[in-house]
């Protein structure tokens, strides 16, 4: 019961730990470097990537683009008996996509909209 | 060394010898190497693009900030007693998708109603379903004595079922609940005044009022000092007449509550909710309260060291996605700044040689 | 110069933490062949002198020599391989293992030099040697939870004896034996000095150490003060360098005023422990002692009084009506305080400062409507630091970083701030040192003088009869008898002790 046995007494999720402090300061800094690397391959490679669902249209080649961009335009695909009607940011086709003004600030996938050229056949 | 006043501390720095002063510095980088990643992160962002400290971008970091703070908050409290909450997300979740049903033009959900209930009713059920769930893990921690890793991942699954269960009602068949309100809408994200054209919300407003409550909370009421008491030595606190299990789950309660908050805030907020709705909160959260000086070891926390946690997590993720950095590579960031915030905070209450 | 018997030099270590300087060039020297002393109050450094040794700590500055060669042990696992080893105050085994695999962990003999297999014969072998060696009589098998402290701690030595060690450090080693074992283990420390080992002996205990030692080193504040021969040194020629004045009396003087009895307790049983039929009373303004072997149910008794223990059946009046104590928080209201045996384990808020740790069970007193008030609650912790006199640098500081009796006064004022008549106290003094018990008796005394009662659980016999009025003697869970402390003896209070044992 001496002046130093107060300091070892670590609780909580902690209880139990037996690691020296220069063992932790060597973890730390390597996680650290570790961190930077991540950091510097993640800014290197940097890009979103925009996928295009057709759903069930002729495929759109994914786009790899930077924060701002607005999408570049290409030609919409095709769809037998269907017309396209626009891209959508989500699979319920709720949120609509305008590839004018909306620019892109994370990774996602647009979903196509298609409407039936004629629904009385059926 | 915490409490130790800052003039003492500069004294005593400046009568200790050359070796000492080394072996300070060393401890004051390894002890702050997070901060200084993160700050020299920003300065190269800031070079890169200097538009990221542009007022809009700003503003946005200050918004996103607000946003998640009711739920770090909330977590704090059960780091502070050893703890932890992974259950936080799904309630966040579940308070957005029960908003997002009530308070819509289109009652997906509901078929049978007609017109939204009042906004106040509404948030007022989804602060009593967050308790609700806070209390059983509160009350499984406190009277099973079961750590609250297990408890609260057990909550969180159900709370996920839940939320699924809820979404298949009615004729809505589990998809986004969208078509909200415009009062509910403004309530939460109206904005408060704008800053040289940038539009402020005024769910920034009610974090501050949060943050305000939660420092009295924890600084100024029994009820605060109990929790760091049963934080930093149970057994001790139960001796000295602390009603150790009711402090527990009010703990809990009042966590859940924060979720809740923060669900209803985000139904408004991003104008949808799904079953995906606060997804991965928790970790942000948890992240946030070890980067500002919670502490695993119990008993340690204040309410300014969780803003700023919160507030440096927004400023890295919205840097790096501003670098057009890709979202799969921020998880693996923001687990390394886990591991390394918790190693650092370890080492603070490490034996020191 | 370099004297040939010399074993162990340290000189002029110093090491500061921050905000203190824990050691200051402080020397120490170990001749082969006798046993040192190393005396001082807690917190005077013997600790951290020896923690530097064992390179648990960095040493700031000086030098380390080991038979005229310096050395600086980084782990004490590398000081154990030069021949320098330490006994400790808490035993560090696995329980669960029997002697042997403690005493070779992490250095299993194997069965050859190709076979990388344990052998548990040459384990066996090897332990019987060490063990026939000190006479010690324990059997290499046995399971080492099935043992007694004080043969685990035989173990212990017997471990550092087999790593050839030349220097043996034992910190007090004498806290948790019984006489018999005591005499063990002094046979076995002359042994080991006959074979010219340098023992360095760290304990309070200043009968033991003018018995065993050759030499004593007596420190204080982290300094130096003097190293003498034992056969020059009086027990309070030792106290008087120790504390730095003279200490006359051991025992303030009793001037309290034993008034009715206020609280009765009945036929108490507990629930979960031995615990049965206890029926006393305590007086106003009385101090009432409770003497009894470990395990006689002395502590269980205060648990159950305050409530953090289950009762089975019992009652409790206090000014004579019936109380139920059934939580700390109900006791509380009661107007009942309980220090507890285990300082760190039940007491303190380590990482908590001296103000929260202070006023925690007082709370509800220092609001100012719904919100507690800074004022208040500063007041409060000055009136617990000035009454106590408490030596802390601030109210901010973290009660860890106090000494056992500062810490032990913090907790003092905590419970006097709920205003109690009933005070219940389990071990008051224990681990602190003697300037500091001191102190103590005089609080406890003042306390009695005010009114209240307290009810002393303590193991120190000289204490109970210095301190209190009347002493009950507990027995096997069973109350054995009461004594007048002004007339009886420590004979009397022994035999009773004995009684259902």
């Amino acid at each position: 019961m001496d002046e130093n046995n107060k300091t070892k007494e670590l609780r909580g999720l902690y209880k139990h730990i037996k690691i020296s402090v220069s063992a932790l300061n060597k973890i730390i800094i390597g996680l650290c470097a570790l961190l930077i690397i991540v950091l510097v391959m993640a800014v290197s490679n940097r890009g979103f990537t925009v996928t295009f669902d057709s759903t069930g249209g002729t495929a759109a080649a994914p786009q790899k683009l930077m924060y701002g961009d607005l999408i570049e335009e290409f030609d919409p695909p095709t769809r037998e008996g269907y017309t396209f009607a626009g891209w959508y940011l989500d699979e319920n086709l709720t949120i609509p996509w305008d590839m004018n003004n909306d620019t892109v600030t994370s990774s996602m996938t647009l979903y196509a909209e298609w409407s039936e050229n004629n629904p009385s056949a059926e | 060394m915490s409490n130790q006043p800052e003039k003492a501390k500069a004294e005593s720095f400046k009568s200790l010898s050359t070796k000492d002063k080394e072996r300070k510095i060393a401890d004051l980088l390894l002890n702050n190497a997070m901060y200084i990643i993160i700050l020299l992160a920003i300065i190269y962002i800031a070079i890169q693009r200097p538009a990221f400290l542009g007022l809009s971008s700003i503003v946005n970091v200050i918004s996103l900030t607000a946003a998640k703070l009711p739920i770090a908050l909330g977590i704090g409290g059960c780091i502070v007693l050893t703890g932890t909450d992974i259950s936080a997300g799904r309630v966040v979740g579940l308070s957005a998708c029960i908003s997002a049903s009530l308070l819509t033009t289109v009652f997906k959900v509901f078929p049978n109603m007609t017109s939204a209930p009042p906004i106040i009713a509404v948030l007022l059920l989804v602060m009593v379903v967050g308790a609700a769930i806070g209390f059983v893990n509160g009350f499984s921690v406190a009277e099973f004595k079961l750590h609250p890793f297990i408890v609260t991942l057990s909550t969180q699954l159900i709370t996920y079922g839940i939320i699924l269960m809820y979404l298949m009602h009615g004729t809505n068949n589990g998809q986004t609940l969208s078509g909200l309100t415009q009062s509910y809408r403004d309530f939460v994200t109206k904005t408060l005044f704008t800053v040289g054209g940038v539009a402020i919300p005024r769910y920034v407003l009610y974090a501050i009022i949060l943050t305000i409550f939660m420092w009295i909370v924890w600084n100024k009421t029994t009820f605060g000092k109990n929790m760091f008491a049963v934080g930093s030595n149970e057994e001790a606190a139960n001796v000295s007449g602390v009603n150790v299990s009711k402090t527990i789950i009010m703990v809990f309660m009042l966590a859940g509550i924060m979720y809740a908050i923060t669900g209803f805030f985000d139904g408004a907020r991003i104008a949808s909710a799904n079953a995906n709705t606060g997804l991965n909160y928790e970790c942000d959260a948890i992240a946030a309260c070890v980067i500002g000086g919670v502490s695993f070891v119990g008993g340690i926390g204040r309410i300014s060291g969780i803003v700023i946690g919160v507030l440096l997590l927004q400023i890295i993720f919205a840097g790096l996605n501003f670098l057009s950095v890709d979202a799969n590579m921020l998880y693996i960031i923001k687990g390394l700044i886990i591991l390394i915030a918790c190693a650092i905070d370890m080492r603070k209450y490490l034996v020191r040689k | 110069m370099e004297n040939s018997d010399v074993l162990l030099r340290m000189e002029g270590i110093s090491k500061s933490f921050p905000g203190v300087k824990a050691l200051d060039d402080v020397s120490l020297t170990v001749k082969a062949g006798t046993v040192h002393a190393l005396m001082g109050e807690n917190g005077a450094g013997k600790s951290t002198l020896m923690k530097c040794l064992f390179g648990v700590y960095a040493k700031d500055e000086g030098h380390i020599y080991l038979e005229g060669n310096e050395v600086d042990f980084k782990t004490s696992k590398e000081a154990l391989e030069n021949g320098v080893a330490m006994v400790h105050q808490e035993l560090n085994q696995a329980l669960k293992r029997n002697v042997m695999d403690n005493m070779w962990l992490g250095r299993f003999p194997k069965i050859s030099k190709y076979i990388p297999l344990t052998s548990e014969s040459k384990m066996y072998d090897a332990t019987k040697k060490v063990f026939d060696d000190l006479e010690i009589d324990v059997d290499p098998k046995r399971i080492m939870s099935t043992m007694p402290v004080s043969q685990r701690q035989m173990v212990e030595i017997a471990k550092a004896v087999s790593f050839n060690s030349k220097v043996i450090v034992f910190d007090e080693p004498t806290s948790s034996l019984t006489e018999e074992e005591v005499e063990h283990l002094f046979k076995i420390i002359n042994m080991l000095r006959d074979r010219g080992c340098g023992i360095i002996y760290i304990s309070h205990k200043m009968e033991e150490i003018l018995r065993i030692s050759d030499e004593v080193t007596i420190m204080r504040d982290g300094k130096w003060i003097a190293t003498r021969p034992a056969s020059e040194l009086t027990m309070n020629e030792i106290i008087r360098l120790m504390v730095g004045r003279e200490l006359t009396n051991r025992y303030p003087e009793k001037d309290n005023v034993v008034g009715e009895p206020i609280l009765e307790v009945k036929n108490l049983t507990a629930m979960y422990s031995k615990l049965r039929d206890v029926s006393f009373s305590a007086k106003k303004g009385e101090v009432l002692g409770v003497a009894g072997l470990d395990g006689s149910g002395r502590t269980e008794l205060l648990e159950n009084i305050f409530g953090i223990a289950t009762r089975k059946e019992g009652e409790i009046y206090l000014h004579g009506n019936r109380i139920k104590n059934r939580s700390a928080k109900e006791s509380l209201a009661n107007k009942f305080a309980m220090l507890t045996e285990e300082r760190r384990a039940t007491g303190i808020f380590a990482i908590r400062d001296i103000q929260a740790n202070t006023t925690i069970s007082s709370l509800p007193r220092y609001k100012n409507g719904p919100f507690l008030s800074e004022k208040k609650l500063t007041d409060a912790t000055k009136w617990g630091i000035d009454a106590m006199r408490t030596k802390t640098p601030s109210q901010k500081t973290q009660i860890r970083s106090l000494s056992g009796g500062n810490q032990q006064k913090v907790i003092l004022a905590r419970w006097l701030l709920t205003e109690p008549e009933i005070l219940l106290l389990d071990e008051p003094t224990r681990g602190i040192d003697v300037g500091a018990k001191y102190e103590i008796y005089q609080l406890i005394l003042n306390l009695a003088k005010e009114g209240k009662s307290v009810i002393m659980v303590s193991s120190e016999m000289p204490e109970l009869l210095g301190v209190c009025d009347r002493i009950l003697v507990m027995s096997g869970g069973r109350l054995a008898g009461e004594v007048d402390a002004k007339t009886t003896t420590q004979e009397e209070i022994m035999t009773l002790a004995a009684k259902y044992a």
